[in-house]
């Protein structure tokens, strides 16, 4: 029993260990996937913070931005790592991989752990580009490391959805137009960019249910308020939505071959 | 269980629209080189994914070395490896992580880890360019690396649909004398999927021909060819009077045109020429040419199956993976 335990993880971070080289060989995506964030916090947030129409308490709209960006980036950088499995099963991977031993959950758990470690270093990238613009973050090591766990759990939560999704929308070209379908609406739809208390009510439901929300709340806790009451909370929802949705990628995994 | 290493017994595998294996059973014997031959679509790829457990069979059993599929999967595909059709190496590792990570999901431990990748590497000539990225390989390294991902268990049973197809003939003859060289040095029970007569000629100690789902019919290429019917000799003469002479020996013609060419079945061909040119000199008819042919397993195919391999038809799918396996391995 041990050793199938074992040999079950094993899979899983072998799988994380070669994503891991394939950044040390090749950093290029991190840099490409930093534009965006660049823009949002460069562009986006230096004029609104000018205009002062977003009211963020105490701390200035680009402190209250800098998690929200975190969170986007790394969203982007999981919803596409799933799109990926659909390329690899094209190019024949995904069937050599399933022709070793390695449990299909555990093939699939390994992707998803992988999509954090790469979100990850895109955080990295985006958190130093805040510092380089001054915005003051509480930088401590357990915030730090904190914001790291949350952020592994993030991208397994959003790889596993795409992931999910795979075997319905089948082809590359389609994946392509639900990440981008799926993935700003998810932006808006939670408190990222501005507080909840903004929004209409119809659409405080839906931020409510999107994990997004919890994962901004629970970075911004840790990297600017350092209000921990509702971190707990945050957590809880999203260790949730992560275990139900690699659950769900784990099925439909199977259905991604035929 | 006898000494088979393969018993597939009415294995049928249903899609929604097509039923891709229909009712095929077939063994494999002990280091065997077992080929399907068949055309795109005949289900080739289908039976191989079966076998390796990474699709469930609709009906139908299958057991290998004495496990059965269905209920132990995972111990079929600890001791079998799987070339797939289409690349299937990570062009973003180099070639020892490629293999390396293979290693790892193989479950093999640590200590000694290293000394066996390099092993397998150095056995496939590729020691020298193990650190570079996987990318930067030509087809046929591509396909080595491959292979030396599916060897890295040791396997039992070596699965490989289409080993060399997209490679050129040089590349093609490399990849036929390593297979055939592991069968010789660890005794590998090799399967292969080929669309490739020749291929399948060279290559394999018996064939199944596959077409539309069935298995047609199956025996070692040899054989295969004999049951299509001896040798074709076509001679031509400019002199009139062959047909008649040519019948007056006692041959066996299929077809006469009018410009003077007859189209003979016979068997042992070559050794029959010169008698013929000999004995209708002496019936005074000069023999301008005369050609042999002998049979394919194209003629073999098409007698049990009423067309050619090659054939026009394959669907838009097929033929975009295939030049994109190709394109990828040209790179």
């Amino acid at each position: 029993m041990t050793t199938a335990i074992t040999r079950y993880f094993n899979s899983v971070f072998t799988l994380t260990e070669f994503e891991l080289r394939k950044v040390r060989h090749d950093t290029s995506q991190i840099w490409l996937r930093l534009v965006q964030p660049a823009l949002w916090l460069l562009v986006f947030g230096t004029v609104f913070s000018q205009i002062r129409g977003i009211s963020t308490g105490d701390y200035s709209y680009l402190q209250f931005m800098t998690p929200g960006v975190l969170a986007q980036s790394v969203m982007f950088v999981a919803i596409f790592y799933g799109i990926t499995v659909v390329w690899e099963r094209d190019l024949g991977l995904l069937n050599k991989l399933l022709s070793t031993p390695a449990p299909r959950s555990a093939i699939v758990l390994g992707k998803a752990l992988s999509a954090g470690v790469r979100g990850v270093f895109q955080a990295v990238a985006v958190m130093a580009l805040a510092l380089i613009i001054r915005v003051q973050l509480t930088l401590t090591v357990w915030s730090v490391l904190g914001v790291f766990a949350i952020i592994i759990l993030f991208g397994m939560c959003f790889a596993s959805l795409s992931m999910s999704l795979a075997p319905i929308f089948r082809t590359r070209e389609r994946m392509m137009g639900i990440g981008q379908a799926i993935t700003m609406p998810l932006f808006f739809a939670s408190n990222a960019i501005y507080p909840i208390s903004m929004m209409p009510s119809w659409l405080k439901p839906i931020v409510i249910i999107n994990p997004l929300s919890y994962v901004v709340d629970a970075m911004r806790a840790l990297l600017v308020t350092n209000d921990f009451s509702s971190l707990g909370i945050d957590i809880l929802a999203l260790l949730a939505a992560t275990i139900v949705l690699v659950s769900l990628a784990s099925i439909a995994f199977r259905k991604i071959l035929s | 269980m006898s000494d088979n290493q393969i018993v597939v017994k009415n294995l049928t595998k249903l899609y929604p629209k097509v039923k891709a294996v229909d009712n095929v059973s077939f063994t494999v014997k002990p280091g065997e080189i077992f080929g399907l031959l068949g055309p795109n679509g005949a289900g080739k790829t289908t039976t191989i994914r079966l076998l390796m457990t990474l699709i469930k069979p609709t009906e139908g059993q299958i057991n290998i070395l004495g496990i059965d599929a269905r209920s132990h999967p995972e111990k079929i595909r600890q001791f079998s490896g799987y070339v797939p059709q289409d690349v299937s190496i990570d062009s973003d590792l180099t070639g020892y992580e490629n293999v390396l990570m293979y290693s790892k999901l193989y479950g093999i431990p640590g200590r000694g880890r290293k000394e066996a990748i390099n092993e397998i590497l150095d056995y496939l000539d590729m020691k020298e360019r193990a650190k570079d990225m996987a990318g930067t390989y030509s087809g046929g390294m591509m396909r080595r690396l491959e292979i030396a991902q599916a060897l890295v268990n040791r396997p039992k049973l070596l699965f490989l649909d289409e080993p060399s197809i997209g490679l050129d003939p040089g590349a093609k003859r490399v990849i036929w004398e390593l297979i055939k060289n592991l069968r010789e040095e660890f005794g590998t029970i090799v399967f292969i999927n080929t669309h490739d007569m020749i291929e399948a000629d060279t290559l394999c100690d018996r064939i199944g021909i596959m077409e539309k789902g069935k298995l047609v019919i199956i025996g070692p290429p040899s054989e295969l060819k004999a049951k299509v019917g001896g040798d074709v000799l076509t001679i031509t003469s400019k002199k009139p009077g062959l047909m008649d002479a040519v019948k007056k020996l006692g041959y066996n013609t299929i077809t006469e045109s009018a410009n003077g060419q007859i189209d003979l079945l016979v068997d042992n061909g070559e050794k029959l020429i010169p008698q013929l040119v000999e004995s209708l000199q002496a019936k005074g008819i000069e023999v301008e040419s005369v050609s042999l042919k002998k049979p394919t397993l194209d003629d073999v195919f098409l007698k049990y199956t009423g067309a050619r391999i090659e054939s026009e038809d394959s669907t838009f799918k097929q033929v975009r993976q295939t030049r994109r396996t190709f394109r990828r391995m040209n790179k």
